[in-house]
């Protein structure tokens, strides 16, 4: 079916025209700033460590250690099992501390609580403390995040 | 030719350019009601001498200071025990920031209160607000930059928080610290921020809010104007200018006594992998946000009681930010709930910063 009459005017035309091609170019331009203000980011797999520095660790005591930028917090418990955390809040990503008397993590920005295992027991966290998987290769002590293999 | 005769003549060859003499005509044209709400016109202005002193201290703090993760604590120290009189501009600067944004909530309550934000000032109010959380801004960015134990801690949550948001959260957390995490990479960003991109901003929505307030002129109680009486008025120049010198001078002095006796503190450099120290407090303006977020429940139906609060705040600050146009009817009951809602904000502002003290 042939229509009677254009549908826009060559003046319409011609502005969406140059206002799409206006719109393409400026797109061009914000990606790469995008990108540019985004830095890339890419959290550990695993953190290898010494045995010899965690091995003579009393029962009941924490050690740290770097989980990329985080504190990365490691756990001796009393049968002697290993057991890591990432040491961060799970509310609003304060560094948390161990209280060993007390057998609790506290986080000191608003008041949060997790028992031995790292289970939020009191204030606002919404959720556990990070685990990480431990390994004992020695002499190397291995901490991995979940799913690496 | 003496000098008084080149000096006019001077005069004259300059607003032959520029046209001056037509906005010193209309300064001294311009009308400044007088009635017993007078004494809030003074907050604004007040303001601006705070952040005056905010652009010259900063500018001389820039001297010394230095946005790295290793040398941003000791630049301060530097400034507070070897720059010859550097404690006192780092006290100024950090008091009159103080000070800008108590007034800053005084003038906006006095605004919602008497209602100036009814039409047509309501871009005027909008500015306003966009300039308010300017202020907020700078302070929040301003607070990281000697980089101690709790700055670290208060930029940690506060950048956090944005995250509980559906979507765009963890972009905004990540534009914000430049990573996943708080870095050396967001103190650099936010000594930008704080330094390059807020000042534009602010100075930008200060000129089309001053602007506003020339064009639509001095707003005069909501009661006054509806009887049609005829209030009486005073010129803005010089009589009001002179009056709001008066508070200026005062205001000065009162900044500078509290900054010679109650200097900032700094305390040690922050450390990414230290614990939290006991006592984390974020600037006493957002005491009452950081107690919400603490009593907040970490579950609220099932749904996570942060992202539940965060999502109330922001559908606040956007009801906040449309308040003349909800606020339409200033003199019918809507408007009177709406005057009373300005004081419970007050009301929980305050009680909630007073608990986060205790």
């Amino acid at each position: 079916m042939k229509i009677k009459h254009s549908l826009f005017t060559r003046r319409q035309f011609l502005n969406g025209l140059f206002g799409g091609w206006i719109t393409a170019l400026l797109v061009t331009f914000v990606y790469p700033v995008i990108k540019f203000i985004f830095p890339p980011y890419k959290e550990p797999d695993e953190v290898i460590l010494p045995f010899s520095d965690f091995e003579g660790m009393a029962p009941g005591t924490v050690k740290n250690y770097a989980w990329g930028g985080k504190p990365g917090i490691l756990k001796k418990n009393e049968d002697g099992s290993y057991i890591a955390f990432v040491g961060v809040c799970t509310h609003l990503d304060c560094n948390v501390s161990y209280l060993p008397d007390q057998k609790k993590f506290f986080c000191a920005c608003h008041e949060g609580w997790y028992d031995e295992f790292g289970i939020n027991i009191g204030g606002p966290p919404p959720s556990p403390l990070r685990r990480l998987f431990v390994e004992i290769v020695p002499p190397d002590l291995i901490i991995k995040r979940e799913g690496v293999k | 030719m003496n000098i008084k005769k080149l000096g006019a003549g001077f005069q004259a060859w300059l607003d032959d350019r520029f046209g001056l003499s037509g906005i010193a005509q209309f300064l001294k044209e311009k009308p400044v009601p007088q009635h017993k709400h007078s004494i809030w016109y003074y907050t604004g202005s007040a303001i601006l001498i705070f952040f005056t002193i905010q652009i010259i201290t900063g500018f001389m703090l820039i001297l010394y200071y230095r946005p790295t993760l290793e040398e941003a604590n000791a630049s301060v120290a530097r400034v507070m025990t070897e720059v010859p009189l550097g404690w006192i501009i780092r006290s100024v600067h950090s008091w009159s920031a103080t000070f800008m944004i108590a007034f800053v909530f005084v003038h906006l309550i006095s605004i919602w209160v008497t209602k100036s934000y009814r039409e047509p000032r309501e871009i005027t109010w909008m500015s306003g607000v966009l300039l308010l959380a300017c202020s907020l801004f700078f302070g929040f960015t301003g607070y990281l930059l000697p980089w101690d134990d709790l700055s670290l801690s208060a930029t940690k949550v506060g950048t956090d928080i944005p995250r509980s948001i559906p979507v765009v959260g963890l972009w905004v957390t990540k534009l914000l610290r430049g990573s996943e995490d708080v870095t050396g990479d967001t103190l650099t960003r936010f000594f930008g921020i704080h330094v390059c991109i807020l000042p534009i901003f602010l100075v930008l929505l200060l000129a089309i809010h001053i602007y506003l307030i020339q064009k639509k002129g001095m707003s005069v109680p909501v009661e006054a104007e509806t009887r049609g009486e005829d209030v009486r008025t005073i010129p803005f120049w010089p009589n009001f200018v002179f009056r709001e010198m008066v508070v200026w001078l005062v205001l000065v002095g009162v900044l500078f006594s509290v900054a010679v006796f109650l200097p900032p503190s700094l305390d040690k450099p922050a450390d990414l992998m230290a614990a939290a120290p006991e006592g984390v407090k974020p600037e006493w303006y957002f005491l009452f946000l950081f107690q919400t977020l603490k009593i907040v429940p970490p579950k609220i139906l099932f749904v996570n009681g942060d992202t539940v609060a965060v999502l109330l705040m922001l559908v606040a600050g956007v009801l906040f930010f449309l308040l003349p146009i909800i606020d339409n009817k200033p003199l019918e009951r809507k408007g009177k709930i709406i005057t009373v809602l300005a004081y419970a904000l007050v009301a929980y502002a305050l009680i909630m910063s007073v608990w986060s003290l205790l």
